[in-house]
């Protein structure tokens, strides 16, 4: 509505201001705080060597690359021939398994911890790659979310037909018209679930699992600074990382703007 | 031809073959999520001579400490619940009505991310941030004003509901924008046209149809402040005693058998309320997509 | 509520213009609509004739410039206050409301009481003929009905003038038809002042009692239907008000040669050189069985009574020709025919 370029102005500044301090604020101090030397005395990288001088930093890192990996690629390979048959034929379904998908945000992890603890056949309970399948788990209802709007997005149906009828095999279908359709989305699908795998801590605390999550609050006892160095470094990272991604994706926008 | 066929076998069967490309998923999803959710649930109705009891129950309804971590968890949920929705909404209001194009993609990721945060990661900064020596604390000290003065300390349950808003603020931002994004213009122009004020407007137009929404995502907040472990547990090496610390004490600790099944029944504690959540949640859902038109 | 006892509003804008920095959306327009006329605002998007709509309904502000209503300055005037009645494009009904709910939402705001307001929303259900959808809400109607409910909620609050923002773009086509017709009885029904926008130039010269062509801001021209087809006054108008030809030829003695015959340039300010005549297909007959020949058939299609048969000269150019179906039975798709003008004066363009 007709509301004043002044009024306009001082709205935006407040959200402004109040989105920094309690945003941008705690980041920025607590990057600065990393380069600290103790007690006041200086700037250093010092934090940040430190932690990668620690026992365990490599192989609990490594740990955790290879299971984010992992949760990844089975994360795929399960949801997008799921949700691409549930946008087809298999509308029917779709509010069951969106519930089903809903359910890891519900439920707490905690007690999926418990429940692994109890459920779990001692094979996989004995094995770290258990956490992977976890993973897989606590990421559905992102990526069932994020699949589901790049499949809405495309014409699908039209998409199939046309490659169907000249004579394409499903997984023809799929490899080369589907997927590339909405790359944006399984990098996005990966992207998360790679992310959260990375950073998940209760599942793998409870489980008593080393990952680098529960290695760094270990460490962490040890010297606060380190971590505090690392979670900057994660969290600024991940920030940089997905600015610069958003900065040079038109599409996202295109497609929200055509859609109204 | 192929796909005709196929189809015409298809439906003759109904809804068994139907089914069958779901299957992976539901196999997954059944053995990992909700096998772990009925185990623990039967491991709650036993007692240590594995016998069915509801003794594991006793500690959490009758008071005590055990039920006080209920409490506190439900209090932390609504508190962070109340100040995210209500920061978050604001913000989505400002980003879908002043902000455009690549400038909105990059805060809609970076919400993404923050919403995603929690964990270990944000304690630690915000300890860096807010702990005692920390630079945001001194910055304000600077400016004539010490946080420390009073009781507050990060390591308390307000400061845990500090950090708590850092997420849940942006998630609501996430999950709310599309709500108001929905509200078209037009509505308000139509109604200004017609001759009603902008109280009129919001009374008999705009919050009916923003209520379902904020309540649904208000909902969503308040899972996630009521299920979060590992942020608490980083900050307040579980001093603040919420329902999924008092579990990964009983976990990590030495445990007898009788301490596991309370583990057990806890956990099924949480996911009672987590299901009403959830039901609450539904509930939003279903009346914001009621006047949806495609 | 009907013509008898309505008082019609004269509606004007003068020298209205709406800059947004160096941008001129709206630049010096003058218009008048007479009481009970129905005026079309026709234009590309962009040509400033929703900007024109939004700044007579107060959605939008002029930078200078008067509105006038009945000789009363409007410009300050809230928009909430004007009493005038806006139908949009789409998406415009309370989704949340019921049809009835819709239709008296302006009468609850001017605190009209039940009974009267019950009495006016089934006139107004009558008026659109939409009885049976009183308790229905939006979404379970239809395109053409929510526009037919937009309407009947604009015209329930008796506004002075009536504004329509290409209320049928978002419609079927055949159904856009219809709500047209209906537009147009109603609004002839009632004598309601009426000011409606449309990027369609069939829709505005079927709708309206005169049709103001505009383009970057500007009013090209505004006249009958009829006049503006048949003598259109800038070129711009000549191109976008019907199916026009341009056939490039040598002007000399404020004369032009076309297919042989010499025919009067009217509004020529060049004397002498190169010039495009614009014809109407209507003007253009096809004559097979001649010795001369200046152009190929490309297609011809069957409109029904008339033919549409697109043609080629030697230069290049593309000519359409409008003919009875009757006298251009024998012409395929690449014979040579010769093209004759049936008229004896042509408008020039110099680009």
């Amino acid at each position: 509505m007709r509301i004043s370029s002044l009024q306009k102005w001082f709205i935006v500044g407040f959200a402004s201001l109040l989105g920094f301090t309690l945003f941008i604020l705690p980041v920025i101090a607590s990057s600065i705080y990393s380069f600290q030397e103790p007690g006041d005395k200086g700037y250093t990288f010092k934090s940040y060597t430190w932690l990668l001088d620690q026992d365990g930093f490599f192989s609990s890192m490594g740990t955790s690359l290879k299971l984010a990996v992992l949760a990844g690629v089975i994360n795929i390979s399960l949801m997008v021939p799921t949700m691409v048959y549930l946008n087809l034929k298999g509308q029917k379904f779709k509010s069951l398994v969106d519930f089903i998908c809903i359910l890891p945000l519900v439920i707490p992890v905690v007690s999926l911890a418990i429940g692994a603890q109890n459920a779990m056949p001692s094979f996989l309970q004995n094995s770290q790659y258990e956490l992977v399948f976890f993973f897989v788990i606590i990421g559905l209802p992102f990526t069932y979310r994020t699949l589901d709007t790049s499949l809405q997005a495309i014409s699908l149906k039209t998409l199939v037909e046309a490659s169907r009828s000249l004579g394409a095999s499903w997984i023809r279908t799929i490899i080369r018209v589907i997927v590339p359709a909405i790359r944006g989305g399984i990098t996005g699908a990966l992207f998360l679930t790679f992310a959260l795998s990375i950073g998940e801590y209760t599942i793998t605390s409870l489980l008593h699992w080393e990952t680098f999550p529960t290695w760094t609050v270990v460490a962490s006892q040890q010297n606060i600074l380190g971590a505090i160095a690392l979670s900057v470094f994660s969290f600024v990272g991940a920030i940089a990382l997905l600015s610069i991604i958003a900065l040079f994706s038109k599409k996202g926008v295109r497609q929200a703007e055509a859609e109204k | 031809m192929g796909v005709v066929k196929a189809q015409r076998r298809v439906r003759s069967r109904g809804l068994g073959t139907d089914v069958l490309p779901l299957l992976p998923f539901l196999f997954f999803t059944g053995f990992f999520l909700l096998w772990p959710v009925i185990a623990v649930t039967l491991k709650s109705f036993k007692g240590n001579d594995n016998e069915w009891t509801l003794e594991n129950f006793r500690p959490i309804i009758h008071g005590g400490p055990y039920f006080h971590s209920f409490i506190v968890s439900i209090k932390l949920a609504l508190i962070t619940a109340s100040i995210g929705s209500i920061i978050g909404a604001f913000f989505a209001f400002v980003i879908v009505t002043y902000v455009r194009g690549r400038f909105k993609n990059v805060l809609d990721s970076i919400s993404a991310v923050f919403a995603n945060s929690g964990g270990v990661p944000l304690a630690f900064m915000f300890i860096a941030a807010f702990g005692t020596n920390g630079l945001a604390t001194k910055f304000v000290r600077f400016l004539g004003y010490d946080i420390y003065a009073g009781k507050f300390t990060i390591f308390s349950f307000t400061g845990v509901v500090l950090v708590y808003t850092f997420f849940q603020a942006p998630l609501m931002i996430l999950v709310f924008q599309p709500a108001i994004s929905g509200m078209r213009k037009e509505w308000r122009e139509a109604s200004t046209n017609l001759g009603a004020s902008a109280i009129t407007y919001w009374r008999r137009v705009g919050i009916p149809i923003l209520l379902p929404p904020f309540i649904g995502a208000f909902f969503l907040l308040f899972a996630g402040g009521f299920s979060a472990y590992a942020t608490a547990r980083a900050l307040t090496s579980g001093t603040v005693s919420i329902v999924p610390i008092v579990i990964g004490a009983l976990v990590d600790g030495n445990t007898q058998a009788s301490q596991t099944n309370l583990g057990a029944s806890l956990a099924v504690g949480m996911i009672v309320v987590a299901l009403v959540i959830m039901i609450g949640y539904v509930w939003a859902q279903k009346r914001s997509a009621r006047w949806r038109q495609l | 509520m009907s013509k008898k006892d309505r008082v019609s509003s004269t509606l004007e804008l003068r020298g209205v213009s709406r800059h947004f920095g160096p941008v001129k959306a709206l630049d010096g327009l003058d218009l008048v609509v007479a009481p009970g006329e129905l005026v079309a605002l026709l234009g590309p998007s962009g040509c400033g004739k929703t900007t024109a709509l939004r700044i007579v309904a107060g959605l939008e502000v002029a930078t200078s410039g008067d509105l006038l209503v009945n000789g009363e300055r409007y410009n300050d005037v809230a928009a909430n206050a004007r009493d005038m009645g806006m139908v949009f494009q789409s998406y415009s009904l309370f989704p949340n409301l019921s049809v009835s709910e819709n239709i008296e939402y302006g009468l609850r705001a001017r605190k009209i009481g039940t009974a009267e307001r019950s009495k006016r929303v089934a006139q107004m259900l009558e008026l659109v003929a939409l009885e049976s959808k009183a308790k229905a809400f939006p979404h379970q109607l239809s395109g053409g009905q929510q526009q037919r409910v937009a309407l009947a909620r604009a015209l329930a609050i008796e506004p002075r003038v009536l504004l329509l923002d290409e209320p049928l773009s978002a419609l079927d086509a055949q159904v856009r038809g219809q709500i047209r017709e209906e537009i147009r009885r109603i609004q002839l029904e009632l004598g309601i002042t009426t000011l409606f926008v449309t990027h369609d130039q069939e829709e505005a010269m079927t709708i309206a009692d005169r049709v103001g062509v505009m383009s970057q801001g500007r009013l090209e021209q505004i006249d009958t239907p009829d006049v503006l087809y048949n003598h259109p006054a800038t070129n711009f108008v000549a191109s976008f008000v019907g199916v026009m030809n341009k056939i490039s030829s040598q002007i000399s003695d404020g004369q032009v040669e076309i297919f042989g015959k010499r025919l009067k340039a009217t509004k020529s300010e060049k004397s002498a050189g190169q010039v495009y005549a614009l014809i109407r297909p209507e003007a253009i007959i096809v004559k097979t069985n001649t010795s001369n020949s200046n152009a190929k058939v490309l297609t011809r299609s069957f409109l029904g009574a008339s033919s549409n048969i697109v043609c080629q000269l030697s230069d290049g150019t593309i000519v359409q020709s409008l003919m009875t179906s009757a006298g251009s039975g024998d012409l395929h798709p690449g014979s040579t025919v010769e093209l004759e003008v049936t008229t004896s004066e042509v408008l020039v363009t110099y680009d």
